[in-house]
């Protein structure tokens, strides 16, 4: 934060390994609360949460912070593990709890699919819901139609997502901007008519029996009792949840920082400076349309596999769009952000089911405030570092 | 004989039905300026763009080196060495100076030869290297044309295309930008495809020069040749 003049006041002391874990720790402590509590302090913690960001965000301490936890890195991703391996056994007693946070880290999942187009390569892909029900039904026809096992459904899943989004994105390719969004759009609403008029598929019922993952003989959704504690069915499920969902940030954050995210940044911003300097535009471009895709159906695989049922409503046009404002609201092109605004979203709308009918409205009036407030996001992209980790591509230099 | 960098041979163009280029052919020996004349909508950016790839044309050939690039497409081609600086497609204003030099250097993955060529870049444009950390969208008009060339030329390419540098810029900047540009050539010995309106300017530094009308070559030949002729007398066709 060179350029920015004066630097930003942060307490000493945070500048320390112990720094890290305390912030660390409060994190953790507010995420339990906001997912954990009542109706009422969620939401005023969630809120509270919110303005503090904000603030931090505009004495730019937020980079700061970003940048302690580079600093002690070891400390950070530690102690994060520690509590990531914590956080579900205190939502052992709790089924319902544990279900939204299931569902807050598969929504993250597809966040991070979609950011890869719409945050950093700026291409409006309104199907990211189309996306999880190619993984969801994919992993759903395997197991409850050919009774195969649920891993390798799973990895099928990975594929035939990974091929869709292949297919599905060379045609769209030809396409740019608001012509993009409309031919996704379209895809993304045929996606759910083809599924309600095709009776293998169960039509509008879906289908359900879906095989829950499985380690051996050890089902992943199912009521364990360890020491004498009856643990809730969704605490194994969590655990691999997280697990995945961890996987998947390292896998994107490497890609940011990588010179593939770059790329991607440039096309962004001016695609014919992009090709000039020498950006193979069609192949970055499938790449984010595949990595997106398959992230996606991961995500609606591991939806359909833990719910044991998969319908056309699931990944339906608004569960889209509640995706694409995961990412415009957590913060495009920023990996922790997109996360973020998966967490705040999929909680909202969860504890709001309290206002039954006027959930929607509550739901959109939140949206419309963020947005008029910060339409860049909660935690806005960064400035990213470049490094250099790719070995191919040398241009041959004449040196005559 | 001196070893021709860049030969194309009748190369015709449409945008649709719209003919833009008709019969063109050009070469620029390898260490030489060669500058394109023309007006506005004479097809000079076309040619650029097709010697770039970015649109195709439908006959004729180009020959980089002695070597076909006929079937590659845009960015194989600036692998081979051909690079632009364009003012109609600049820089990328989100991003700072240094990542954009860096994006222009995207082929090179040492990071010892990428420092040495950023070196030597700001030795050659001491401007940039106060902007460093600047982002590009807040660069003035002249800095944003210094920083296209700087990050075309970080590449050492065989062939550098200049479509218009003195575009919009100030004639202070106009006179700095030429200077730069026949440093490059004499100093880097660099080729250079420039293409001009302004023709004074442009033919006081080339060795050789087209003059292009309605998507045709009228006229070639060496700066005094061309200063003569009606063509450029005539500011209005020049």
């Amino acid at each position: 934060m060179k350029d920015q003049g004066t630097k930003p006041s942060i307490p000493n002391f945070l500048y320390s390994a112990l720094g890290v874990l305390m912030i660390n720790l409060i994190i953790f402590v507010l995420l339990y609360v906001i997912i954990a509590a009542e109706f009422a302090v969620s939401m005023i913690t969630l809120l509270c949460t919110i303005l503090v960001m904000l603030y931090l965000d505009k004495k730019g301490l937020i980079n700061e912070i970003f940048s302690i936890f580079i600093k002690y890195k070891r400390t950070a991703l530690i102690s994060t593990v520690v509590l990531a391996l914590i956080f579900p056994l205190m939502l052992a007693d709790k089924r319902y709890i544990a279900h939204i946070a299931i569902i807050v880290t598969v929504y993250g999942m597809a966040a991070l699919g979609l950011n890869f187009q719409m945050g950093s390569t700026n291409m409006v892909n309104f199907a990211p819901a189309a996306f999880m029900g190619i993984g969801a039904y994919s992993i759903a026809v395997l197991t409850a139609k050919f009774g195969m096992s649920s891993w390798v459904a799973l990895a099928i899943a990975i594929l035939t997502s990974g091929l869709m989004g292949l297919l599905i994105g060379i045609p769209t390719l030809r396409t740019k901007d608001y012509y993009l969004s409309l031919v996704t759009m379209a895809l993304q609403l045929a996606f759910t008519m083809v599924l309600f008029n095709i009776p293998y598929l169960g039509g509008p019922n879906g289908i359900s029996g879906v095989k829950p993952l499985s380690i051996g003989e050890f089902s992943l959704v199912k009521s364990y009792t360890v020491f004498g504690v009856k643990i809730a069915p969704q605490i194994p499920y969590l655990y691999l949840c997280i697990l995945i969902l961890a996987l998947f940030i390292y896998i994107a954050m490497r890609i940011y920082i990588s010179r593939i995210g770059l790329s991607l940044n440039t096309i962004a911003q001016d695609e014919v400076a992009a090709n000039c300097l020498g950006i193979n535009i069609a192949a970055r471009k499938l790449f984010a349309f595949v990595i997106g895709a398959i992230f996606c159906g991961v995500a609606g695989a591991l939806y359909g596999s833990y719910t044991s049922y998969v319908g056309p409503d699931d990944f339906g046009f608004p569960k889209s769009l509640m995706i694409i404002c995961m990412v415009i609201l957590g913060g495009m092109d920023n990996v922790v952000g997109v996360v973020t605004g998966a967490f705040i979203l999929t909680v909202i709308t969860e504890k709001l089911r309290v206002f039954s009918d006027f959930q929607q409205l509550v739901y959109g009036l939140i949206l419309l405030t963020v947005l008029i407030v910060r339409p860049a996001g909660l935690i806005p992209k960064r400035v990213r570092n470049y490094c250099m980790v790719f070995k191919k591509n040398i241009v041959k230099h004449t040196q005559d | 004989m001196t070893q021709k960098t860049l030969e194309i041979s009748n190369i015709s163009t449409r945008y649709g039905q719209i003919p833009m280029l008709m019969n063109v052919s050009l070469e620029i020996r390898k260490g030489h300026i060669a500058c394109v004349l023309g007006a506005n909508g004479a097809g000079k950016t076309t040619l650029l763009k097709t010697i770039l790839g970015m649109v195709k044309a439908d006959t004729g050939s180009i020959k980089l080196n002695g070597e076909s690039i006929d079937h590659l497409p845009t960015h194989k081609r600036v692998e081979k060495g051909i690079a632009m600086a364009a003012a109609a497609f600049g820089t990328l204003h989100k991003m700072t100076v240094e990542k954009n030099l860096k994006m222009g250097a995207y082929y090179i993955n040492d990071n010892k030869l990428l420092n040495e060529r950023l070196e030597q870049v700001y030795q050659s444009f001491p401007i940039l290297k106060e902007r460093l950390n600047q982002k590009a969208g807040t660069l003035s008009g002249g800095e944003r044309t210094m920083l296209t060339i700087a990050r075309a030329v970080i590449n050492k390419p065989t062939l550098l295309m200049l479509d218009e540098p003195s575009l919009g810029l100030a004639p202070i900047m106009v006179e700095e930008v030429f200077r730069v540009i026949k440093k490059l050539n004499e100093k880097d010995n660099m080729t250079i495809l420039l293409v001009e309106q302004n023709a004074q300017k442009a033919l006081d530094v080339s060795h050789y020069g087209y003059v292009i009308q309605k998507g045709q070559i009228v006229f070639k030949g060496e700066p005094d040749e061309l200063r003569s002729s009606e063509y450029v007398e005539n500011p209005v066709a020049g």
